[in-house]
């Protein structure tokens, strides 16, 4: 695929908004920038990176983006910790947090920190701001997850890293927690030009279904997700069986794994387990790189769940908005700032409560399809990949304006 | 015969492309979002953390909801009376809060002082506090703003016209909310400009001045805005003549 320019969105945005982007450009042009995180595929920080960073490089800020290296040993430990912080109990000890330091320094050693301003995304490399002493630059620290109710014991040992960098961001107000830092609150969004997203002509679609052997010949309903208890897999079954009773249905969980996440192939066999031999729930593991495949999944649902227990943003649910499908997702994390109840999708607090909804809009598609319409508006005005490169722009020149509530140029 | 002779002249005298004395240069404003680490979880917190608050916070919860284009428009106009009514479940207080006339303001610690106000005395007779669910409580916001000129700067209202056609929401939103109330500018900078710098439109600078931009989407305000310019400036002798005529 061509190098995505960002002319390209002009058609998908309000031209404006790209020159709005130029303008900002403007201000911010020769500003060096390095991101880093903890894995190239893999999950929502990932997809955003591979994006947002040719974009920012291309309107003149010089962008690199780095991934740090760990042992099996290191993303067990940083996968408690992603668990820990969504409020699961970990069980600690000092061993832990060694492994967790140990391979943070190793990694600091041999990285060179000399941008301008330096986003470190999620914990997992969080302690890399012990090189802000030796660098000019701004530090920021880029949250993507929900930290409502994180384990005490986990949070306060990486509040003493957190607590140093020059701001932070966080994905919804109530994931922010008591810094002394200014901490900004910046959604992510997704590219709807990548092969994930952009438009897709039936023959591709159904290309997929055959692929993967899925007959046509019922409505289907799709989560697709990582296979991770937080996503509640085995919660959709149970919801899927309840609907089954009344409307014969199809059911499809598909999900990749993330390098940094070694609990998926546990999480893949009880899914397994859970669908006891149903020759209508379809599990399909996905190898990295099947974003095409994922598209037509979506599109080819008549709805799409995400009964995630614990979810920071949910860009899953954003995709699927931005395809026009009505979504019926948990009340949970940044799900409740992109479906607004009733108007954008539906939320649900249980098992029981997506089986209903799920059966509702089966039975009452006219509503469906409105739900899905407003949801792909939501989408397009605020959580598309533009907002985000307008809001790294924006970032870059509000760390060098702390405390002033307006800035004139 | 006169009274075709006086419209065709006034008509003239209201010519689009009468130059303005000052140039009108559309600015646009973009804001990153500052969580301040403040939360309230019922009435009476709420109410002692927004005596506190700045206007800066005050102006974000207020205009947070017209800032980004809403495509229909919400149950509640602002951050404040959302939360109340959806979180707490108190729909007459939120139904108060919705209706402070705004556009009555022009500064926003005495909009605060007013809804401060309301609460206080929606509290004195309240029978029960009600607590927000888990993950409901309010949560103060402040922003950022970062102001720039855009492309379009214009001499006439032909020009201006033109220009707010092309402007994006932002720059409409600038010119319409953040100057009058953050700035403490007496109108919004359309009128402002349509007034002072342009002769012999202060009627079309009263109109937009009374336009209720609270009641519309930022795209239905620069409609509005449109249809007022384009009736003053491209029908006045159809408008008049047919007028004379039925008249006649």
């Amino acid at each position: 695929m061509a190098a995505l320019k960002l002319e390209d969105y002009a058609k998908i945005i309000r031209s404006q908004n790209v020159d709005e982007i130029h303008l900002l450009a403007e201000r911010v042009a020769g500003t060096t920038l390095k991101m880093v995180n903890s894995t190239l595929v893999g999950g929502g920080v990932a997809e955003i990176m591979n994006r947002l960073v040719p974009l920012i490089n291309e309107v003149g800020v010089k962008t690199k983006w780095e991934v740090i290296k760990g042992s099996s040993d290191f993303f067990n430990v940083t996968k408690g910790f992603h668990n820990a912080l969504h409020g699961n109990r970990m069980e600690v000890n000092d061993k832990i947090f060694e492994i967790f330091n140990n391979t943070n320094e190793e990694n600091r050693k041999n990285m060179d920190f000399s941008e301008d301003v330096i986003v470190i995304h999620d914990p997992q490399p969080a302690p890399l701001i012990k090189s802000k002493k030796e660098s000019h630059a701004k530090w920021v620290w880029r949250c993507h997850i929900d930290l409502s109710h994180p384990q005490d014991e986990v949070w306060n040992f990486l509040k003493q890293y957190v607590s140093q960098y020059d701001a932070s961001i966080f994905s919804a107000p109530w994931f922010s927690k008591s810094l002394p830092n200014p901490q900004y609150f910046i959604t992510p969004s997704i590219d709807p030009l990548t092969e994930k997203n952009r438009e897709l002509t039936k023959a591709e679609i159904d290309g997929v279904m055959r692929k993967f052997n899925i007959p046509r010949d019922k409505p289907i309903i799709c989560q697709i997700s990582r296979f991770d208890y937080l996503k509640d897999p085995i919660g959709v079954i149970q919801a899927y069986k309840l609907v089954k009773k009344h409307v014969d249905c199809r059911l499809i969980l598909a999900g990749g794994a993330a390098t940094d996440d070694p609990e998926g192939a546990k999480v893949l066999d009880d899914v397994r387990n859970s669908a006891d031999g149903d020759p209508d729930i379809i599990i399909l593991s996905l190898p990295p790189f099947s974003d095409f495949e994922i598209n037509a999944l979506q599109r080819a649902s008549d709805i799409v769940l995400q009964k995630s227990l614990r979810e920071g943003f949910g860009l899953t649910v954003t995709e699927a908005m931005w395809k026009g499908k009505p979504v019926i997702a948990s009340a949970v994390g940044g799900i409740t700032l992109q479906i607004i109840h009733n108007f954008t999708g539906i939320l649900v607090h249980s098992i029981e409560g997506a089986a209903y909804q799920i059966r509702y809009l089966l039975n009452n598609p006219e509503i469906a399809k409105k739900l899905g319409s407003y949801a792909k508006d939501q989408v397009r005005e605020k959580f598309l990949i533009t907002r985000s490169l307008r809001n790294y722009l924006l970032l870059l020149i509000a760390v060098h304006h702390p405390g002033e509530n307006v800035v004139h140029f | 015969m006169d009274r075709i002779m006086e419209s065709t002249e006034q008509s003239f005298k209201l010519s689009p492309f009468n130059k303005s004395k000052r140039p009108f240069c559309f600015l646009t404003s973009s804001v990153l979002v500052i969580l301040t680490g403040k939360k309230a979880h019922h009435l009476k917190g709420f109410v002692e953390k927004l005596r506190t608050m700045d206007g800066n916070v005050i102006f974000y919860h207020i205009h947070n909801s017209y800032r980004e284009y809403h495509f229909a428009p919400g149950k509640y106009t602002n951050d404040f009376a959302y939360w109340i009514g959806e979180a707490l479940g108190e729909s007459t207080l939120a139904e108060k809060i919705a209706n402070i006339e705004i556009g009555e303001f022009t500064s926003l610690i005495a909009l605060r002082d007013k809804i401060v106000a309301v609460v206080e005395q929606y509290l004195e007779s309240a029978v029960e506090i009600r607590r927000s669910a888990p993950g409901k409580e309010f949560y103060f916001c402040r922003n950022i703003s970062f102001v720039m000129p855009t492309k379009y700067e214009v001499n006439s209202l032909d020009e201006f016209c033109e220009a707010i056609k092309k402007v994006g929401m932002r720059s409409l939103y600038y010119h319409f909310f953040e100057a009058r109330l953050r700035l403490g500018h007496k109108s919004n900078d359309f009128s402002e400009w349509i007034n002072s710098d342009l002769t012999g439109y202060d009627d079309l600078a009263e109109k937009i001045e009374r336009l209720n931009p609270y009641l519309y989407t930022l795209d239905e305000l620069r409609d509005k805005i449109i249809d007022l310019i384009e009736e003053k400036t491209k029908l006045p002798i159809v408008r008049k003549m047919k007028k004379w005529l039925h008249l006649s």
